[in-house]
Order: C-alpha cells, then sequence, then structure tokens
C-alpha cells in the first residue's frame, strides 16, 4: 500500500522550476530515500509535501486522500512530520518542552488550553518523554535546546518529528554536518526507526542510503532520472552520468 | 504560594506608605497594562507599539456608561475587558498578518487611527480636554471614591489577573507561544496556526489593557486623550522592558519604576517627558535587559553591595 | 507628494538598517524649525530651505554614528525604545528652544497668493510644494538606480551579507542611508512649515503617515513609496472636502482597508 504518493508535482520560482512533473509512490512501512546532486529540487520536495510550499501544480495523496494545497500546520494533524536540514529548533526551551509542543500540538485535545497546567496532559508528556529518549537524550530534558551540542541538536530536531506520533517521517540530511562518530548513531538512529514509520530520507553520504535504504528515487534538475533498489541505482548509467563522478564514483573507488 | 507572589503581596501593603495612595494605585493599574503587553512581547515576541488603542478605547466606552448610564463597577471593567478584547481582535486582524518592523509599524499606525478619531469626536471624548467626570460609584455599601478602598479595590483585581495570567503562562498556551517566538516556522510545521495564535495573545493583551484603562479612568475621575496616544503605548513598551520581558513578574517591577521616576521627574520640571527620553535612551545603550539584568551584573562587580 | 517624500526617506533607513525608526518624524519637525529660524535670521526663504535639510541630515548623521551604530544587534524592542527616546527628546528640546504654542511661517513672496488655473484656484506655494516634492522624489529615484552608490543602497536593502562579502563598508553605508533619510525628512518639513505652520506635535502626526506609506509601498520600495503617498494624499484630500474632521483618520482607514483587501500591502513584497 501506498503511504505518500504524488502525481506529476511541479514548482516554479519565476523561471527557475525546482520540482518539475515529479511522480513518486512511497510504500508503506518502507524507507524511501531522495538523492540527487545539491540545488536538485530535494527539500523543495519536502516543502511541497509538508505544505510549506503550495506546488505550481500536480498532486500529492496521503494513502488515498487528496492533500494538495493542505497548510503546513494542518499537514502535522494529518500525521506527517519532518525534520529540518538546518537545526530547526526552538532555543530557549528545554529539550522536554521543544518536544511537548510537538506533542502537544498533534495530542488527542487541546481543552484546557489556556488555563490548565501544561504538566496536566499525560498522553503528550508521555509522547514527549518517549520521544526524547527514542533518540537518546531522555537524560538531558532539562537542558536548554540552545546549550546542547550540534549533534544532539540533530538528535532533538529528530525527536521534534517523532514526538507528533507522524505515520509518514520525512527526514532531510538528519546527519547534516556531523563527525564520523555521529554520523554512526545517527544511522544506528535511523535504522531503528526503520519499520516502526514510513520514512522518506534526504541525504547526501552515499554509504548511508546504500545501507538503510529499500527503495531509492534519484532527483536531477527537478526530476526523477531513476528508481530502484540500491543496487539497481549503484548500476544505473544514468545516475552515474548525473553524478559525473561525484558521490557515486566515490564509492565506486 | 510562592516566593515572588509573597513579595508582591508585601509590596501591595508597604507600597501606600512610601507613595501617595493615588500613584500606588496607578503603580499596579500599569502593572495589569504591563502583565497584557509582556504576554505580546515578552512571551510571544511580538512588539506592539500601539496598547493605547485597547487602553484608551475601553476607558472612553467604560468612561461613557459609568458617567451617563451610572453602571456599577464590575459591570463598568467587564465592559472594559470586552472593549479591549474586541478593539484588540480587530487591529491584531490586521496586524498579524505581517512580521517583524510590519508588525510594529502597523500596531502604531492603527493606534494613530483610534488617536484621532478620539481627538475628534469632541461629542464625546471631549478631544484634547479629555472626558471628566468618571465616578467611581459605591458597590455593595462600600465607597470606592475613598482613596484607600479603592487602592485596595484595584489591588484585588491586579491579583486576580495575575494569577490570571500566571495560569496562562504556565498552561499550553504559554508553551506555545513561547515556541513561536523562539521559531515561527518549526512552530508551524509541528501543528499550530501561528498567525491565530498570535492573534489569541493579542486578544488577551487587549483584555487586561481595556481592564486597566478602566481603572485609570474611575482613579482620576477623567480619560485624558493621552490615554489612547502614542505615548502612552511607548510608555507600557518601556515599562516592560525596564522590568524585563519574558518573565511573569518584569512588568510588575517595570511598572512601579516606571510610575515612581515619571511621577517624581513631573514634579521637578513640566518639560518631563525630555527626561523620559534621555533615560530611555541611556538605558538602551547601556542597561539592556532591565532591572534584572542590571542587577545580575552589578553582582558580578559586587556581590557584596549587590547580592544574587 | 510630500507624503511619498517622508514615506521614502523612512523607508531607506528601516529598509536598509533594518531598525523602527520613530524618530522620523521628529526629524520632520526639526526640519521645519530650523526652516523658520534660518529663514528669518537670514531673511531668506530659499537659503533656509537649502541649510534647514542639510541641518537635519547633520543630525542623522550624528545619531547614527552614535546611537542607532551601536544597536544593530540588538533586538527591535530597543532600537525601537532608542528611537522613540530620541523623539521624546527632539519634539521636547523644540519645545524648549521655541517655545510649545504653535506658529505660522509665511512663504516667501513670490509665491504668496494663487494662480488661476481656469477651473479653480490654485495656491502658488502648494503648487510649488508638488512640484519640488516631486522633483526630489525624481532625484532620490535617479540616484538610486543610476548611480554606483545607489546601486550598492539598493542591494543593501535586499542583502546585508552580500553586500560586506563585496567589501563595501556597510557600516558607511548605513550613516548615509541614515543622513540621507533624515535629510528627506528635513526637506519635507521645511516645505511644509509654510502650508501647515509650525507646532511641537507636527513630528507624531506626520510619523504615523510616513508609517502607513512604508506598510502600504514596502520597506525600500520607491514605486511603492509614492503610489502609497499618492493614494493617501488623494484620499485625505476627497475626505477633507466633505468632512473635514476625518481628514486625518481617513489616511489610516484607508490603510486598513487596503490591508484587510492585500494583507501584504500594495506590491505585495515580503
Amino acid at each position: 500500500m501506498k503511504a505518500l504518493s504524488t502525481e506529476q508535482l511541479t514548482k516554479s520560482f519565476g523561471a527557475l522550476t525546482a520540482v518539475s512533473g515529479v511522480s513518486l509512490a512511497i510504500e508503506a512501512g518502507s524507507l524511501h530515500s531522495i538523492i540527487g546532486p545539491n540545488g536538485a529540487g530535494k527539500t523543495t520536495l519536502f516543502n511541497l509535501l509538508t505544505g510549506a510550499f503550495a506546488p505550481t501544480s500536480g498532486k500529492i495523496f496521503l494513502e488515498q486522500k487528496e492533500i494538495t494545497g493542505t497548510p503546513a500546520h494542518r499537514i502535522a494533524h494529518l500525521g506527517i512530520a519532518r525534520s529540518f536540514q538546518r537545526t530547526n529548533v526552538f532555543p530557549a526551551l528545554s529539550l522536554l518542552d521543544n518536544v511537548w509542543v510537538a506533542a502537544f500540538a498533534t495530542g488527542p485535545s487541546w481543552k484546557g488550553l489556556l488555563f490548565r497546567n501544561k504538566n496536566q496532559y499525560h498522553e503528550a508528556n508521555e509522547r514527549a518523554y518517549q520521544a526524547l529518549s527514542d533518540v537518546g537524550l531522555g537524560g538531558k530534558s532539562g537542558h536548554l535546546a540552545r546549550a546542547i551540542s550540534h549533534g544532539e541538536q540533530r538528535q532533538l530536531e529528530l525527536a521534534i518529528a517523532l514526538a507528533a506520533a507522524p505515520r509518514v517521517l520525512l527526514l532531510d540530511e538528519p546527519a547534516a554536518g556531523l563527525s564520523p562518530e555521529e554520523t554512526r548513531r545517527m544511522v544506528a538512529l535511523v535504522r531503528s526507526l526503520k519499520g516502526r514509520y514510513t520514512i522518506v530520507l534526504i541525504e547526501h553520504k552515499m554509504d548511508i542510503i546504500m545501507s538503510v535504504s529499500d527503495r531509492i528515487s534519484v532527483m536531477h534538475f527537478g526530476r526523477l532520472i531513476a528508481e530502484g533498489t540500491p543496487a539497481e541505482i549503484q548500476r544505473d548509467p544514468e545516475v552515474r552520468r548525473a553524478y559525473l563522478g561525484g558521490i557515486v564514483g566515490g564509492v565506486a573507488a | 504560594m510562592t516566593r515572588p507572589l509573597i513579595l508582591v503581596l508585601a509590596a501591595i501593603v508597604l507600597l501606600p506608605i512610601a507613595v501617595r495612595p493615588a500613584i500606588a494605585t496607578e503603580i499596579w493599574i500599569f502593572a495589569i497594562f504591563g502583565l497584557g503587553l509582556n504576554l505580546l512581547l515578552g512571551y510571544t515576541g511580538l512588539l506592539s507599539f500601539g496598547q493605547s488603542t485597547f487602553f484608551g478605547s475601553a476607558a472612553y466606552v467604560a468612561g461613557w456608561l459609568l458617567k451617563h448610564y451610572g453602571i456599577n463597577v464590575f459591570f463598568a471593567l467587564g465592559v472594559g475587558l470586552g472593549v479591549g478584547a474586541l478593539s484588540a481582535l480587530v487591529v491584531g486582524y490586521l496586524c498579524v498578518q505581517r512580521s517583524g518592523l510590519y508588525f510594529i509599524m502597523l500596531t502604531f499606525a492603527l493606534n494613530q487611527l483610534f488617536y484621532f478619531v478620539a481627538y475628534q469626536w469632541t461629542s464625546v471624548t471631549g478631544g484634547e480636554d479629555g472626558m471628566p467626570g468618571i465616578p467611581r460609584p459605591a458597590f455593595l455599601g462600600i465607597d470606592f471614591s475613598n482613596p484607600i478602598n479603592y487602592y485596595v479595590f484595584v489591588c484585588a483585581i491586579f491579583l486576580l489577573f495575575l494569577l490570571l495570567m500566571k495560569r496562562i503562562v504556565e498552561s499550553p498556551l504559554g508553551k506555545i507561544l513561547i515556541a513561536i517566538r523562539e521559531n515561527e516556522i518549526r512552530a508551524g510545521a509541528v501543528g499550530f496556526h501561528v498567525p491565530r495564535f498570535k492573534l489569541l495573545a493579542f486578544v488577551i493583551g487587549g483584555a487586561f489593557s481595556g481592564v486597566a484603562g478602566v481603572l485609570y479612568a474611575m482613579l482620576f475621575g477623567i480619560v485624558p486623550l493621552e490615554s489612547i496616544s502614542f505615548v502612552t503605548s511607548g510608555n507600557v513598551v518601556f515599562a516592560t522592558l525596564i522590568g524585563g520581558s519574558g518573565s511573569l513578574y518584569g512588568p510588575l517591577i517595570g511598572s512601579v519604576v516606571f510610575i515612581w521616576l515619571s511621577e517624581s521627574m513631573s514634579n521637578v520640571w513640566a518639560r518631563w517627558p525630555l527626561l523620559l527620553g534621555v533615560a530611555f535612551v541611556i538605558v538602551v545603550l547601556f542597561f539592556r535587559g532591565g532591572v534584572v539584568e542590571a542587577w545580575n551584573r552589578l553582582a558580578l562587580k559586587s556581590p557584596k553591595w549587590f547580592p544574587k | 507628494m510630500l507624503y511619498a517624500l517622508m514615506g521614502l526617506g523612512l523607508s531607506l533607513i528601516t529598509g536598509i538598517l533594518n531598525i523602527p525608526n520613530f524618530a522620523h518624524g521628529a526629524l520632520f519637525a526639526v526640519g521645519a524649525y530650523l526652516l523658520a529660524t534660518v529663514a528669518g535670521f537670514l531673511g531668506n526663504f530659499w537659503l533656509g530651505l537649502l541649510i534647514a535639510p542639510i541641518g537635519v541630515a547633520f543630525l542623522g548623521l550624528i545619531i547614527e554614528y552614535a546611537g542607532v551604530r551601536r544597536l544593530y544587534a540588538a533586538g527591535h524592542d530597543y532600537q525601537l525604545l532608542f528611537t522613540f527616546g530620541l523623539a521624546l527628546i527632539l519634539s521636547e528640546g523644540i519645545i524648549l528652544v521655541w517655545g510649545p504654542v504653535g506658529f505660522s511661517h509665511l512663504p516667501p513672496p513670490v509665491l504668496r497668493g494663487g494662480l488661476d488655473l481656469g477651473f479653480t484656484f490654485y495656491p502658488k506655494y502648494r503648487l510649488f510644494v508638488m512640484l519640488a516634492a516631486g522633483f526630489l522624489v525624481l532625484l532620490t529615484w535617479l540616484f538610486l538606480e543610476k548611480t554606483r552608490y545607489g546601486a550598492i543602497m539598493r542591494a543593501g536593502i535586499e542583502n546585508k551579507e552580500m553586500v560586506s562579502l563585496l567589501g563595501i563598508d556597510i557600516h558607511r553605508l548605513f550613516t548615509v542611508a541614515f543622513a540621507l533619510g533624515a535629510y528627506l525628512a528635513g526637506i519635507a518639513g521645511a516645505l511644509t512649515a509654510p502650508i501647515r505652520g509650525l507646532s511641537p506635535g507636527m513630528g507624531v502626526d506626520m510619523l504615523g503617515i510616513a508609517f502607513v506609506v512604508v506598510a502600504l509601498g514596502g520597506l525600500g520600495n520607491l514605486l511603492g513609496a509614492i503610489a502609497a503617498g499618492v493614494l493617501i494624499g488623494v484620499a485625505q484630500a476627497i475626505v477633507a472636502a466633505y468632512w473635514i474632521e476625518a481628514s486625518t483618520a481617513v489616511i489610516f482607514a484607508v490603510m486598513a482597508l487596503v490591508l484587510l483587501v492585500r494583507p501584504q500591502g500594495l506590491f505585495g513584497i515580503r
């Protein structure tokens, strides 16, 4: 069953077409990676899927339901959550509060929004703690987000997305800017989430992609140029040409 | 009960000994006003330079009803709350769609709209002369024209609104507003309709301003034109900032300092706004972060004189 | 056109420096008062018109250099408080120097009286102001569009990092922009003095209008400032003909109406 799919999705900014006629189908429960050189339109695709931008044309479906043009703040309630390529947390809030607001947003009830003490929302609290411990930050829940290391902020970035209890998780370069050691931990983390969520992953580091993905789609200049299993993608001549001895070449060598 | 709350109670008792009852009363009224602004400025990160719109509108409407229809004080407060919230809903609706500098300029420009309406509509507002003759009707045999009785009444209302604000900032809404201040895009991405929450903060702030406006009108028996002018908007921003925005009690400290300061300056010199301007400039250039931070910095230098 | 001039100056300052300049109205008032004094002292309106705005620009230079410059890293709240404090100082200073009571200033003899346009009788001085303001707007436009430094300034509105990466002294750019904005405010004030007379409150009234122009026209948007300035000027003139009391409030009402229909302003930038 398809968890998330697009039909001829296109986004133009004036003369520039960042995403062009992309038709994509993400199988439920799979880990589907999207790769491509810088500027291929991967993050723009995420922005379309999460309602940050409205597409110029084309359609987006969550399971059977069309969600094209749904604004960003509604998308979260439908069960799509994302992490950002650039760390995008709430710096002056504690780690727990960072994930708590996300858990509350998609929680069962906003009753008492104005006057109930925030500790009285059991489900949101539980989910927030769960998300923090899932990414391995359970011991630091009281720290302020601005006071933790970059690697930990990347983990928090992921935890905020998890706290929304999504069906589909969009991860935009979760390992961006991490040291080799931190990267290893992040890969283990992503792998541990596999199967629990439908995951769409954007990543540059090919070793990660090749080892965790079920399927891979390749974008180039806003278009999908190939799709397949990691092994198929590695053999694909067009992919090799697009990268011109770039990252794929690096892996081959 | 928490320690700050005990300090507030102590201040309420001690203040009338230190200054005239009218000034003490004005301080707590201004503190309610500051609490409302602080929800916007400190928690949501929205710099509204038009809070006197709600303060003044509420004062005029409730003042008119008090004067001509003899409504009781609680009904007047209710009217003030309603008018404050409603005017904030209208103004806020226009303002929250823009951010940053535009937001500030819009709140100011709409403040000017209300000001000029009040200025020209002399048959109701009295224009430049203000709307005099606002009574303080007795309620259940309590004579509010007695300054001490009125002081107690204002303090009770103030405490009520302080506790109300405490609940609000400790509720989910409080956290959500801080999240919006910290990162608007992410707050939207996790599922909050940001403009609607900003508007909600605006309306709550407006309601607080409205209540303060009505208490103010009853205190001085007049609604001066100044109560709806940009000067009042600027004053409450200043008071909140010197107290330290972003903490629940900051505006209270700011209000005490500001009212006391402006009162003593205006007694010295008719051109005291000049001194006020100088004070603004000095605070901004040298004491950013408000009283709380200035204290902490001094404590670092000479811990003996300025204990933490 | 005067509104456009005012809005343009403010637009430059807010657009380039990214600060809310609440002292802009006070600069306008200082321009007017300086004109009255200099012109009265020298007995020559034209010299006054030449000198007064330069004085205001100089004042702007000092303000930027001594104060605003230190606040770029501070939040808008402190910047606002600072410029608001300045506005208080300047307007109270005006009262100290020139007294709290407003007075009028006559236009130069050549421009007194009216001009018969056939269908209507129009005061010569107002006509002059319209032409002069239009000319100044044109001049500013030429400066921004056709000169190298103007191009840098426009770039500064779009992207400050880029400009400093190009090796341009961004601080000097800020100072020049502030002084230029102040100059425009000053000359708008000087031109206004003979029409509306002088009063300490004139600055604040104008400040609100300048904000409206910027809110509608867009920060740093020249055409927007002109369009918005003309729009509210015309709206005000029409309302003033029928209901004089509402002629100031209508400016803000027009703004509210436009924003209701187009929240992003006339040209929808940002």
